[in-house]
């Protein structure tokens, strides 16, 4: 006996609709295997997983979070781009635009600011939690390397991004910080001067941190991710008790 | 996964009525049903079990940074004058370790070379500690619980005790014997602020190291948990002085003498 068809029936059942989702409701085992395997956010993950992994207590999420946190980084990033200009002139007056008469400009700003600070403790916390877990040991030492470069790399995000605002805090902060790495021994004045782009902060400084914080840096990072996360799985999923 | 895709193929399949499906698994008894993952005992399906955690825990922070953004506004200073120099002019907080560091040594040590050794070393512990023996166990045993509280509180004692004690020697004097050999011998400056300090921190760990020896007799995993720990701790701790107790000219103040514009 056939049940009546209901309207949701007649659109998960068209031809429009198995066209983009190509698994039935995720209430059989199969669909639950075929949803994770068939799209491609999804795929990332195994299809099945230790039920230790699945413990919050275990992960603390901070991984995830720190993922969750560059997402939303990238995605206030971008709206803060249409309105922010990387030139001495006018990067403050800019500044005070978004946070003035920008719609939801200052929401924008504030959530990108605080979710990088966030940012740089989910990943530093992220980083003791594998640490204590003995989650480096083989096979994931590799793994463990990449999650160093991935801390140094949100350093650089946090840092590149402290000069874009062009006020006070901002402009001392990185002259401090770059006179910390001018201070390196044998390369430390090459190294200021590369950061800088000339003798001291100004605009060449600006449109450097800008390229690097917007599109370099993102890049090198998403890079970074693509291989830690990849290698999670190669290497047997997260740890767990042997 | 093939015989996932093959089977997806065939809508159809769903629609035969129960009665069926039951006729069909006598006749093919044993691996009817399409079993596309055999689940042993200690797994679970990623969905639902681990994407509901995941969707929980990204709504739950959003919410929390959505409130928190609302509520507290980003700073906004007024515009950079590279003319003046405000007191104390500070690095963003997560770099206010090595700030803080600098006061008391050579800017090269304490900003490029630390962290440089930090950051290698900690890359480096897979390579050393290769035994499975602990994974998955928050600090391995109660035991290695037990060096991580050790550690956690050696640590902010020790450092806490060598700032104030810097403090009142001289910041940046190496105990008064960097200026002592400067001012006194003629020793060049590199003396107190490389050579001295950097053996006053290799000084230090040792110290720390023979403790952890002689109090747990620690297998090489643990000693790596002892050191790990330090410089975890050594992290925030010297954060904290740099973010909160650092005052004009770099003094230390009590955070609430601090002015209230640095994030």
């Amino acid at each position: 006996m056939r049940r009546e068809q209901t309207l949701a029936d007649r659109i998960t059942g068209s031809a429009v609709w198995r066209s983009v989702v190509r698994h039935g409701y995720p209430d059989t085992q199969r669909n639950q295997a075929l949803i994770i395997a068939s799209n491609v956010f999804l795929h990332i993950h195994p299809v099945k997983i230790k039920r230790y992994a699945t413990k919050v207590t275990y992960t603390f999420c901070l991984g995830g979070l720190s993922f969750f946190m560059f997402l939303v980084l990238t995605m206030t990033g971008v709206l803060l781009m249409f309105y922010y200009i990387p030139s001495e002139s006018q990067a403050y007056e800019s500044m005070l635009a978004i946070e003035g008469s920008v719609s939801f400009g200052q929401l924008m700003r504030n959530m990108h600011r605080w979710s990088a600070q966030g940012m740089v403790i989910a990943v530093f916390l992220h980083m003791g939690r594998v640490f204590y877990t003995g989650s480096y040991k083989p096979p994931r030492e590799f793994n463990w390397v990449i999650g160093v470069l991935l801390l140094v790399t949100t350093f650089l995000l946090s840092f590149t991004g402290y000069l874009l605002p062009w006020d006070q805090l901002a402009y001392w902060a990185i002259t401090v910080g770059s006179n910390i790495g001018g201070a390196a021994p044998i390369v430390g004045p090459q190294v200021n001067r590369i950061l800088l782009g000339d003798l001291q902060i100004g605009q060449s400084t600006l449109i450097r941190f800008y390229t690097l914080h917007v599109i370099f840096l993102p890049l090198i990072a998403a890079f970074l991710m693509a291989v830690h996360f990849w290698r999670i799985r190669k290497d047997g999923g997260i740890s767990g008790p042997l | 996964m093939a015989e996932l895709a093959n089977n997806s193929t065939a809508p159809a399949a769903q629609a035969i009525d129960e009665a069926r499906r039951r006729k069909l698994l006598e006749l093919v008894r044993g691996r009817a049903l399409a079993r596309p993952t055999d689940l042993a005992e200690d797994e679970v399906m990623v969905w639902p079990s681990l994407v509901v955690v995941e969707a929980v825990s990204a709504v739950v922070f959003l919410g929390i940074l959505t409130i928190l953004s609302v509520l507290v506004n980003a700073p906004l200073l007024e515009r950079a004058n590279p003319q003046q120099t405000p007191n104390p002019s500070k690095a963003p907080w997560y770099f206010l370790n090595l700030q803080e560091l600098l006061l008391h040594m050579d800017a090269g040590l304490a900003g490029v070379i630390v962290p440089t050794l930090a950051l290698g070393g900690i890359a480096a512990i897979p390579y050393f500690d290769r035994s499975p023996l602990g994974v998955g166990i928050l600090g391995t045993s109660s035991k290695g619980r037990k060096i991580i509280a050790f550690s956690a509180v050696f640590t902010t004692v020790v450092l806490t005790g060598m700032i104030l004690i810097d403090e009142v020697i001289g910041t940046g004097t190496q105990w008064g014997i960097g200026r002592y050999l400067q001012e006194e011998q003629g020793a060049p400056e590199w003396v107190g602020g490389i050579v001295l300090s950097a053996l006053i921190m290799a000084g230090t760990i040792g110290v720390f190291v023979v403790f952890v020896k002689g109090i747990f007799r620690p297998t090489r995993r643990e000693l790596i948990i002892a050191l790990f720990t330090g410089f975890f701790v050594a992290y925030w701790v010297l954060a904290i002085f740099g973010t909160s107790f650092r005052g004009e000219g770099q003094e230390l103040t009590w955070p609430w003498n601090l002015p209230l514009e640095h994030h």
